[in-house]
């Protein structure tokens, strides 16, 4: 599961969001490190939509504006937690090689 | 399902999913200024900052865009413009391009049209695949097709359960006058079953009735002998002789100076027996009649379910049966059956079939040149074409443009191939009028959906190798590719030539093919047919028997005729035969024969084509006398009979004895048989054609048997066409009313019996001359873009001391390897391929070792051309120019 996939997913999984949201949430959490471009964020947006992980709604927005707020589906959730033990196992093991030291 | 289910709403959906896309991006945008302007910035500043840092928010909505299905439907209009204008950007190999394919495409789509009209379509009448042919057998008597006699067709259609009609026709020249004007033409006389079983009505009064049927007898001179004669006209006819009268029918017509009326015009089109005949005349075959008079046409129609060999079976079974009740005249006869359609298009339709695959071929060439001209060009664009992968389009897109490209180019090809095929049809008739059925060729649906498939094929083939190539560059080597003008990759080099090859290859089969037609038209040509047809003029002459009821009468208008003949100036020798080579006019018939004395029963007993000839007749024609003498005016009415026979004859009856002077029986049937003696042997004649075997013959002197038909031939040591008004002022003085049928060189006869196998050759030796000349054209842009790719190499080379020689023959190596390739894969093809030329050759055997080397050493002479400029280029390169430039 691409590494946008699983941000998008996790940033969900605590509130339906809508894009800009999206992108906003995960710069803040990450510090700033991580910045989504929006033409990597739709795009990704729509894959998702399309496979089912996410759900795209119409709705009001805080300032009463239209806007789309992508929520995650049962099998987005399943996909979550299985791409994220994937991931931290694997950044897991990054880590365990790039400390590794010389015996 | 429900994938499909959402796939297909979105096509429907595409719109809004449009706008709600706009608007979602519309959004975030705004939400991204509104940030900005908190941050200090001034509303212009901050959206015109936001959209930059957005990137191209263009590009994203394309990238959502074009996952939904009805994407590519939307698509599909803008990239057509872009494909245009690239088409555009190099006009020349573009122009090249439509060119070839029009070309490629218009040439088959005449051949199928041809294919269409004489072989796929039914004949135009109805339920025609249920009409056929009978011919009579006699296995015995080595006869596997003769007329059908007379006496046998009303037994015939008593006894048969398994048609819905038979009928017999003969066909010969009458004359019919309106008015001051007299004209010669083919008149056919059918029996009662016949337009019933055509089932073609007139556009004009009637068919025959019963009981005009009924009435029709002739006496054995054919006049009629019944009461109020009636006849049919063909529309021609009807138009040109009685220009059109709506009045027609009733009116009276002369034929043969006597009154017939005219009940029925026939449409056009109605060509039974053949296409020359323009009038019709019933004709009564009940009652007794000779059954072993071999001449009448047979035609009927099976009933429904009933099978062609069934009827055969059946015919056969009361074939037999009148065997044993007739036996002297009918034992060892029996009948064949074959389909109308068989019959009227005879062996043009393998012509056809052989000439449309070769243009296949040559189409298939086109494609590969085409498609070798766009893979060209998208070398050329190759740094585009990078550029845009590295930027994000989808290779896809790019797949679908190249194909664009493809579909546009073989679509204008299609156009202009229909224009040249329309005019191509125009012009046809005039150069293939013995083809049969041509006048049948139109331009119908199924020609429509031919031009459609041929040029979706066409699209698909040239744009085949460039797409699949497309999908192959890799952005980053491409972009690097630009810049250090790097050579094309293996890859590239092997598709490209690949398809070189395979056009070489194809080329060769077409060559060798036309090569194999050319050695087998020389052999045609080259085969004696035992009569000089050069400076010969042939005018067919049909007395009536009103006029010349008898034989002196007869004998009288051609002593005269010839007199008057031999008095032109230019003319050497005048005669007359009732049938002359490869003439269709005039009674060709068989009368058993044998030597005087030969039991019944013996194999000694042979059918002989017999010619009634006067004295003129053999130096006219050139015939040759191997022995004994020629007829000569010796041989009058009261004088000995004699005869002449020829060399076949004289082989199967005497081998090896010496013939002049034998005695040769000819059943004459109703007219007596009576032995002849032979005064001398003529050389063989192939009567109908190179191809034809002589059959046995006998001559007989017109003036002992003289027949109302008679072919006049005229030599002359010039042009013999020259002599036609002459000889038409002298046949209008003898007698007004019996102008001759039409007058014919006899070299334009003879012509006409190769006539197919000239055209066949010509047209494949075209096809394969384009095909090589496609094919040598890629085999010099490939090499010419090789050298232009490794000109640095060959740069360095030269610089490193390589000498002129050197270059070109790395040149010419590349080329010849090309060449050799093709050639030998197609070879392969050809040999396996040639059978099918089996029926088309004489004289050469299918896989000819000749025409193989010919191929050959054309192919080699052709490869060195195409790599002489190249290799003038590779030479030319300079070095240092070269090396400062890398």
């Amino acid at each position: 599961m691409d590494k946008i996939d699983l941000l998008i997913l996790r940033t969900l999984a605590l509130a339906p969001l809508h894009g800009y949201g999206i992108g906003q949430r995960i710069e803040q959490t990450s510090g700033g490190v991580l910045r989504i471009t929006l033409g990597a964020l739709y795009p990704a947006l729509n894959r998702l939509e399309r496979t089912g992980l996410v759900k795209g709604s119409w709705a009001l927005s805080d300032s009463n504006r239209r806007a789309r707020y992508y929520a995650l589906t049962p099998t987005g959730r399943r996909r979550l937690s299985s791409g994220q033990k994937a991931w931290e196992r694997s950044v897991a093991a990054m880590i365990r090689v790039l400390r590794a030291e010389a015996k | 399902m429900t994938g499909l289910w959402r796939r297909l709403l979105e096509v429907f959906r595409g719109r809004q999913l449009d706008r709600e896309a706009v608007e979602e991006l519309a959004h975030h945008v705004d939400l991204l200024v509104a940030r900005k302007v908190a941050a200090g910035l001034d509303e212009t500043e901050a959206r015109r900052q936001a959209l930059i840092e957005v990137g191209s928010i263009q590009s994203a909505r394309e990238q959502i865009a074009e996952r939904r299905t009805g994407f590519a439907l939307d698509q599909v209009g803008r990239e057509a413009v872009y494909a245009a204008r690239v088409l555009r950007r190099s006009p020349g190999i573009t122009l090249l391009s439509i060119i070839t394919m029009g070309a490629g495409i218009g040439a088959s789509v005449i051949l199928f049209a041809l294919v269409n009209a004489v072989v796929l379509r039914p004949l135009p009448y109805p339920d025609s695949d249920r009409l056929v042919r009978i011919f009579d057998t006699n296995a015995q008597a080595g006869i596997d097709r003769a007329g059908v006699a007379t006496g046998n067709l009303d037994d015939w259609r008593a006894r048969t359960t398994l048609f819905d009609g038979i009928a017999g026709y003969f066909a010969m020249g009458r004359t019919l006058t309106v008015g001051p004007n007299s004209e010669v033409l083919i008149t056919a006389q059918v029996t009662q079953d016949f337009f019933s079983l055509m089932r073609v009505t007139p556009i004009l009064g009637e068919a025959f009735s019963i009981d005009e049927v009924r009435r029709a007898q002739y006496s054995s001179a054919a006049a009629p002998t019944g009461a109020d004669p009636v006849v049919i006209v063909a529309r021609s006819v009807w138009q040109q002789q009685f220009g059109g009268d709506p009045g027609i029918i009733g009116r009276t017509v002369m034929l043969e100076r006597r009154p017939f009326r005219v009940v029925g015009v026939m449409p056009d089109g109605f060509a039974v027996p053949d296409r020359g005949v323009q009038l019709w005349i019933p004709w009564d075959v009940s009652g007794v009649r000779p059954r072993d008079q071999h001449y009448l046409g047979g035609i009927a129609r099976l009933k429904p379910g009933a099978s062609l060999t069934q009827a055969q079976d059946q015919l056969n079974g009361v074939a037999a049966t009148l065997g044993l009740e007739h036996g002297p005249t009918n034992r060892g006869w029996g009948v064949h059956l074959s389909p109308l359609a068989v019959e009227t298009v005879g062996d043009t339709g393998t012509v056809l079939w052989v000439l449309l695959a070769s243009v296949g071929l040559v189409l298939l060439v086109a494609c590969a040149n085409v498609a070798l001209l766009s893979l060209m060009r998208g070398l050329d664009r190759s740094e585009e074409t990078a550029v845009r992968l590295a930027l994000g389009a989808s290779a896809g897109r790019l797949v679908r443009e190249f194909f664009l490209e493809s579909v546009l180019l073989s679509g204008l090809g299609g156009l202009l191939g229909v224009a040249i095929a329309a005019a191509g049809l125009r012009i046809l008739p005039r150069l293939t009028s013995d083809l049969p059925r041509i006048d049948e060729v139109v331009f119908d649906y199924r020609a429509a959906a031919f031009v459609a498939a041929v040029t979706a094929l066409s699209a698909l083939l040239s744009g085949l190798p460039q797409a699949w190539r497309r999908t192959r560059v890799a952005p980053i080597a491409g972009l690097a590719g630009g810049s250090q003008r790097m050579t094309g990759g293996a890859g590239r080099h092997f598709l490209r030539d690949s398809i070189v090859v395979a056009q070489v290859a194809l080329a060769v089969v077409l060559l060798a093919a036309s090569g194999l037609l050319v050695r087998s038209f020389l052999h045609l040509r080259g085969t004696d047919p035992g009569f000089d047809p050069r400076g010969v003029l042939v005018a067919p002459i049909f007395l009536d028997s009103q006029a010349y009821s008898s034989g002196d009468r007869t004998r009288a208008y051609y002593r005269m005729l010839f007199e008057r003949l031999s008095a032109i100036p230019g003319v050497s020798a005048v005669g007359g035969a009732t049938t002359v080579p490869t003439s269709p006019l005039g009674p060709d018939f068989e009368r058993p024969v044998w030597p005087e004395g030969a039991a019944p029963d013996s194999a000694q007993r042979l059918p002989a084509s017999v010619r009634m000839v006067t004295p003129g007749y053999f130096p006219a024609l050139g015939l040759r006398v191997v022995d004994g003498r020629a007829i000569d005016d010796r041989d009058l009415p009261a004088s000995p009979r004699v005869v002449m026979v020829n060399e076949t004859l004289a082989r199967r009856l005497w081998p090896g004895q010496r013939v002049v002077g034998q005695q040769l029986v000819v059943d004459y049937s109703t007219a007596g048989t009576y032995p002849y003696e032979v005064i001398g042997i003529v050389g063989d004649v192939r009567f109908r054609g190179p191809r034809s075997a002589p059959p046995p013959e006998i001559y007989l002197p017109h003036a002992q048997r003289s027949y109302l038909i008679l072919n006049v031939v005229l030599r002359t040591t010039g042009d013999p066409r020259a002599l036609i008004p002459a000889v038409r002022g002298v046949l209008k003085d003898v007698d007004p009313q019996k102008p001759a049928h039409g007058m014919y060189a006899l070299e334009d006869l003879v012509g006409a019996t190769y006539a197919r196998d000239r055209q066949a050759m010509v047209t494949l030796l075209v096809f394969a001359g384009t095909a090589i000349f496609l094919a040598v054209l890629s085999v010099y842009g490939v090499l010419s873009q090789r050298v232009r790719e490794r000109s640095r190499e060959i740069g360095i080379r030269m610089a490193m001391g390589a000498g002129t020689p050197k270059v070109i023959a790395w040149v010419v190596r590349a080329g010849l390897r090309l060449v050799v390739a093709g050639m030998l894969i197609g070879l392969l093809a050809a040999w396996m391929l040639s059978g099918t030329l089996e029926g088309l050759l004489f004289g050469v055997a299918p896989r000819d070792a000749l025409t193989a080397v010919v191929v050959v050493a054309v192919l080699a002479v052709v490869g060195v051309l195409a790599t002489l400029v190249p290799s003038w280029r590779a030479t030319r390169i300079d070095p240092v120019v070269i090396l400062r430039r890398g």
